[in-house]
């Protein structure tokens, strides 16, 4: 066992280098104001303070949780029904359906939009449409994926046994195969909310410029303006956001489970 | 009784595979049926069929007068207890028995009080907010039942419940099971593959074998008169003879004619009979009606199972000789090297392989710290002809031995009345490899090159004895004499007296011991 634990350690190296260090320096940052040194740091809250006061940075982050809530609902109203037909399928179409559904993310996700933006252009949409047809369309498959494995995994014997008690389809939809998915929807929410709240490229491209959510602003700071240290604490705020709504989300989880 | 279910020609076939050959079956209320057969006869696609999760491809399924052949299963008045239970994970134990009572809409109340019957009649009082994955599989078995049960069904389907609990929870769930039965007083349909669970339980059994009904009665029915081999090996220990019925109440086997109670077939007809282990007797051997020597003694608890041979088996003699050590000793390369003269079949010669040759010269060789050596080269001149030819065993550094092997006729024992043929030559071997034999008749086979066959087809025979009046660890040079012997015809007798293997025994059973059965068709 202790041979298998050593293999572990590059991946632990790589996770203190590429993931902890940078959190440390975004917080360090976020503390911080511009013109330190290696010597010199000067601590302030000022960052946030910042951010908090000005209503338009207000407006961009609750902007970006509504696009990415409601990206979420419909990619559960699109992917739960999609998941559901494939799984009644036999395994041989189940399996080429969801090659189906991965095939496009062999394609780099810019180039997809690109590509939406070529066909979008020739339409008269406003700018959110748009977004939300770019969203939609990159996340579908991550939130289809998950509530497909939680569908498949399903024991057929449970709707047999739910149909002896007198349940009828709709009954046994309801009260046995919708709770036991619900794990799979809860990590589907996980996929499609993360990717979706800090999206930049997507409304950059299919909003025309105009369209900023808050991965915008974080990369304006960071790339156009050069202000890392308000960058960064725009990163943790929505860092600390993103968090407790997965902690909600969990939590829903948990209590379906135990009901 | 009043017919419940009624099963008309019900044929099913999966892939082109038919599965169920035409099933008729009644089954009355309050009637504790089991379904009986090996894995694959059809009866778990029979209780689906009935369940309403699977469609006859032909027949018809008669549910209180009403065929239900269009009824979906959630309108079925029948419940199920599933294999693997399929309990729902995400519900804990009441609402898992509560399950059915709320989707017919039944007020919270008096689904309080079912449940909480419910949970008395099985046992699990104080459960009833446990969650259901946490408990053993007696409990949520337990729980399958009482969630079944609390929709007050007409019949209860029970798809091999008890499979997957061990041996005592699934004797004490085969009590339970029986009590629960009486008390709520319904049709239970129970599908087992386990003979003793179907013959405890049940009021009535269906013995299956693929996909068709062998023999419906009683247990003791079953038990006492199974209708063919089939029936009869599936059910409890049995021993099953060729037979010619040559009159009514007249039998031959074992070559001697018995009387017995069966009556009604063909002058001559080829029969099967069926001796139950323990309906011998052993008696004095004048007064015996077969005689036989007891082969094996098996200690059971309650009895001894022994197998007593009536009929030996074919056999063949032949004589070992026991050689003084002949090591050879290569002083320059620190190896030693040995092999035995042998006998062999003149029709074997052509083809043999240097391997064969030094197995049965049981050639080997070994260094000063006793690690073996591999033989590198045979040098051997044989002809296909009577005589004695030399063969010689040499290592890599070129220690080697030389021996005689005897080409010689082969000489075959034909038993022409059981078909058996068996062949076995003289052989040479050492004192100590005799005592370092690890399996000795293993050995003793190979080296007398033991083999017996059917003389129709040339299948081989197993030699199942291997007879010498010698200690293998105390051999002193010399000849013995080896009996290879094919088996013979062999009873299994239950007897609680003490016996030894090797005495010599009489048997007897009385006339009404013996079943005769018809032959099997198609076998």
């Amino acid at each position: 066992m202790n041979s298998f634990k050593r293999m572990t350690y590059p991946y632990i190296i790589w996770l203190l280098v590429f993931v902890v260090a940078p959190m440390i320096m975004i917080v360090l940052y976020a503390v911080t104001v511009s013109g330190n040194d290696t010597i010199v740091f000067k601590f302030t809250l000022e960052n946030f303070a910042r951010f908090f006061k000005d209503a338009d940075f207000l407006r961009v982050l609750f902007n970006s949780l509504r696009i990415a809530f409601i990206t979420t609902v419909i990619c559960i109203l699109i992917g739960y029904p999609t998941a559901y037909l494939i799984a009644q399928q036999n395994e041989n179409k189940q399996a080429f359906f969801v090659l189906l559904l991965t095939l496009p993310m062999w394609i780099n996700m810019l180039v997809r939009t690109y590509a939406w933006k070529g066909i979008l252009m020739r339409f008269d949409l406003s700018s959110e449409f748009k977004v939300f047809v770019g969203m939609v369309y990159n996340f579908l498959p991550y939130m289809i994926l998950q509530i497909y494995t939680s569908l498949s995994k399903l024991d057929k014997n449970l709707l047999n046994a739910a149909y002896d008690l007198g349940a009828n389809k709709v009954q046994t939809f309801l009260k046995v195969t919708l709770p036991l998915s619900v794990p799979g929807i809860v990590s589907g929410i996980t996929l499609v909310f993360l990717p979706a709240v800090s999206s930049f490229c997507i409304p950059k491209l299919l909003g025309g410029g105009e369209y900023v959510l808050i991965g915008n602003l974080i990369e304006t700071y960071f790339v156009t303006t050069g202000d890392w240290n308000f960058g960064s604490a725009i990163s943790l705020i929505m860092a600390i956001i993103i968090i407790i709504s997965m902690f909600f989300t969990k939590k829903i989880d948990k209590n379906q489970q135990e009901d | 009784m009043r017919k419940l279910i009624e099963f008309r020609n019900i044929v099913k076939s999966f892939d082109g595979q038919v599965v169920l050959k035409g099933i008729n079956l009644n089954v009355y209320e309050n009637e504790f049926v089991t379904l009986l057969g090996p894995s694959g006869c059809g009866k778990s696609t029979l209780l689906r069929i009935l369940g309403g999760f699977l469609k006859q491809d032909e027949g018809t399924v008669i549910f209180d007068g009403q065929c239900i052949d269009d009824v979906p299963a959630y309108k079925r008045e029948i419940n199920t207890v599933f294999q693997k239970y399929a309990l729902f994970p995400h519900m804990n134990v009441y609402d898992n028995i509560a399950f059915g009572l709320r989707i017919k809409k039944v007020g919270e109340d008096v689904i309080d009080q079912k449940v909480n019957r419910m949970l008395s009649l099985v046992n699990l009082e104080g459960y009833e907010h446990r969650n259901v994955t946490l408990l053993s599989g007696g409990q949520q078995q337990r729980v399958a039942i009482a969630r079944a049960l609390v929709n007050e069904p007409n019949v209860l389907l029970l798809d091999e419940p008890l499979g997957a609990l061990d041996y005592k929870l699934r004797k004490e769930m085969q009590r339970e099971l029986k009590r629960i039965q009486q008390e709520v007083g319904i049709t239970f349909i129970f599908v087992t593959h386990d003979q003793e669970e179907a013959l405890t339980m049940s009021d009535k059994i269906v013995v299956m074998r693929e996909g068709e009904i062998q023999q419906i009665g009683t247990p003791i029915e079953i038990y006492n008169e199974p209708e063919n081999e089939y029936v009869a090996r599936f059910i409890g220990e049995s021993n099953i003879i060729d037979g010619v019925m040559v009159d009514d109440y007249k039998v031959k086997f074992d070559d001697k004619i018995f009387d017995c109670d069966d009556f009604g077939f063909k002058p001559n007809e080829a029969v099967d009979v069926l001796i139950r282990p323990e309906d011998f007797d052993i008696v004095d051997r004048r007064s015996a009606l077969m005689k036989g020597e007891i082969k094996s003694v098996v200690f059971k608890g309650v009895h001894y199972e022994l197998i007593v041979e009536t009929i030996s088996g074919t056999s063949k003699t032949v004589t070992m000789h026991i050689l003084a050590a002949h090591d050879t000793y290569n002083e320059e390369a620190g190896e030693n090297i040995s092999a035995n003269d042998f006998f062999l079949d003149l029709e074997d010669v052509g083809s043999l392989e240097d391997f064969d040759l030094i197995a049965r010269a049981n050639a080997q060789a070994w260094d000063n710290e006793e690690n073996d050596l591999s033989i590198s080269e045979v040098i051997c001149d044989l002809k296909a002809e009577v005589g004695s030819y030399s063969c010689t065993f040499k290592t890599a550094k070129g220690t080697e031995t030389s021996i005689v092997i005897h080409v010689v006729s082969p000489t075959y024992v034909e038993d022409a009345r059981h078909n058996i043929g068996i062949s076995a030559f003289d052989f040479f071997v050492t004192a100590d490899e005799l005592k370092e034999s690890m399996a000795i008749s293993t050995d003793l086979k190979t080296w007398a090159n033991a083999e017996a066959w059917n003389l129709q087809d040339d299948s081989p025979i197993d030699i199942t004895e291997v007879k010498y009046d010698f200690e293998p660890t105390e051999v002193k040079e010399g000849s013995y004499e080896i009996t290879f012997a094919t088996k013979g015809r062999e009873y299994k007798v239950e007897t609680t007296s003490m016996h030894e293997e090797g005495d010599k025994v009489g048997l007897r059973f009385d006339k009404e011991d013996i079943h005769v059965m018809s032959k099997m068709v198609n076998e």
